[in-house]
């Protein structure tokens, strides 16, 4: 049984590559997923789908640069030592 | 020559005794002459004895077979001493007000405020958590009341105490079976550790999917799903005492006591006030977290038999 910290590290950076490469207008908009699609008032609590909506906009947002970085380090390393 | 840059009006009498002393460059470790100085500079410690900034500034160092007292009676050894000390305080300032940003030690603190006679009872009631009456945790003017006195309180000593219990365990079962060796120690504590980082943060992101707000923090999340590892050791060392029967049983007993008290214990934090003291609120937003209670519930017993099965043979 490998699963090790590394294992997760390596899943959790290609989670968030996945999230990051959805695309805004092919994809997340004709599935109705679209970030200005999903402002359903004031209500006291929003949905699930709007907060998953949200936090795949923030993913996008905020992960941009650190995962060029972080993609980089990570392909240097795993050419250099597997 | 004596008296450059030292400012030593009375110091004349030592002055005269200095030269002496330096005539007989490490001479015989006379500790007799520091004690004698320090008696004669009572009233001005450091004054005079070894004191001029010598060519290279390494006054500390004349050869006056300075022992720890002249040492530490010498005013440049005194000022590297003070500028020393100072640069640590200021330092250790430094870490301090930075690692609580990286680090909450103050909220670590409170976690482990444990005794034995919590420690005893919480134990039993992880085991046997069937006739506990009352789950609150007591509060004291808005912050809760340490684990000491608390039974209901969540703490991090039995969660780490547990899990490095259940690493030496696993090396043990793994040793009696002929399949040890040093390295697949760190194995399987990296293993579980992942297991609890990946549980950790599934119950995170499914609470903010689910909205729900609560004052559940991450680390009583991480001082609670650590409980299970008590129930995982007692399996593993029943199944190595008796075999896979009483693996199984002894492992049975604690998922149903880990499920229960999971249950308990998450019931008050996650649902609504109302649907805690047992009365059936409708509403979807209710039913969907008593699905995540349960599921997180669940997924103990799942975890404490993924991780111990390999163990037992």
């Amino acid at each position: 049984m490998a699963f090790t910290l590394y294992s997760l590290l390596q899943a959790a950076l290609l989670c968030v590559n996945a999230i990051a490469v959805l695309h805004e207008e092919r994809f997340l908009k004709n599935i109705g997923w679209g970030t200005d699609q999903g402002i359903g008032g004031f209500g006291e609590e929003p949905g699930i789908k709007s907060q998953l909506m949200n936090l795949i906009r923030s993913v996008r947002t905020v992960m941009r640069v650190p995962l060029i970085i972080v993609n980089s380090i990570t392909i240097v390393l795993l050419l250099l030592f597997g | 020559m004596h008296a450059a840059g030292l400012a030593a009006p009375a110091g004349t009498p030592r002055l005269r005794k200095w030269p002496s002393k330096r005539r007989v460059p490490g001479s015989q470790p006379s500790m007799a002459d520091p004690h004698q100085f320090f008696d004669d500079t009572s009233s001005a410690p450091s004054r005079g004895y070894g004191g001029q900034p010598s060519p290279g500034g390494m006054g500390y160092s004349s050869p006056s077979a300075s022992h720890e007292a002249a040492f530490l009676a010498d005013p440049m050894s005194n000022m590297a001493m003070a500028y020393g000390s100072s640069l640590a305080a200021q330092g250790k300032q430094l870490v301090d007000k930075n690692i609580d940003r990286f680090i909450p030690v103050t909220k670590l603190k409170y976690y482990f405020a444990v005794d034995t006679v919590y420690v005893g009872k919480k134990l039993g009631l992880l085991v046997f958590p069937y006739l506990h009456q009352d789950w609150e945790v007591q509060y004291q003017q808005d912050t809760p009341v340490a684990p000491r006195f608390d039974i209901n309180a969540p703490d991090l000593y039995i969660p780490a105490m547990a899990f490095i219990t259940y690493i030496l365990v696993a090396g043990l079962a793994l040793g009696t079976q002929d399949r040890f060796s040093p390295d697949l120690l760190g194995l399987q504590a990296s293993s579980a550790l992942a297991w609890l980082t990946l549980e950790v943060v599934a119950i995170l992101l499914s609470l903010y999917l689910v909205t729900v707000n609560t004052d559940l923090t991450t680390i009583d999340l991480v001082a609670f799903l650590g409980y299970k590892y008590v129930g995982m050791i007692g399996g593993v060392l029943v199944g190595l005492l008796f075999g896979k029967i009483g693996y199984y049983l002894v492992l049975g007993w604690c998922c149903v006591s880990i499920f229960v008290f999971m249950i308990r214990t998450l019931r008050l934090k996650i649902l609504a006030q109302a649907a805690a003291e047992g009365v059936p609120v409708r509403g979807a937003r209710n039913q969907l977290r008593m699905y995540l209670t349960m599921a997180v519930a669940a997924a103990q017993p799942l975890l404490m038999y993924w991780l111990t099965f390999h163990l037992v043979r």
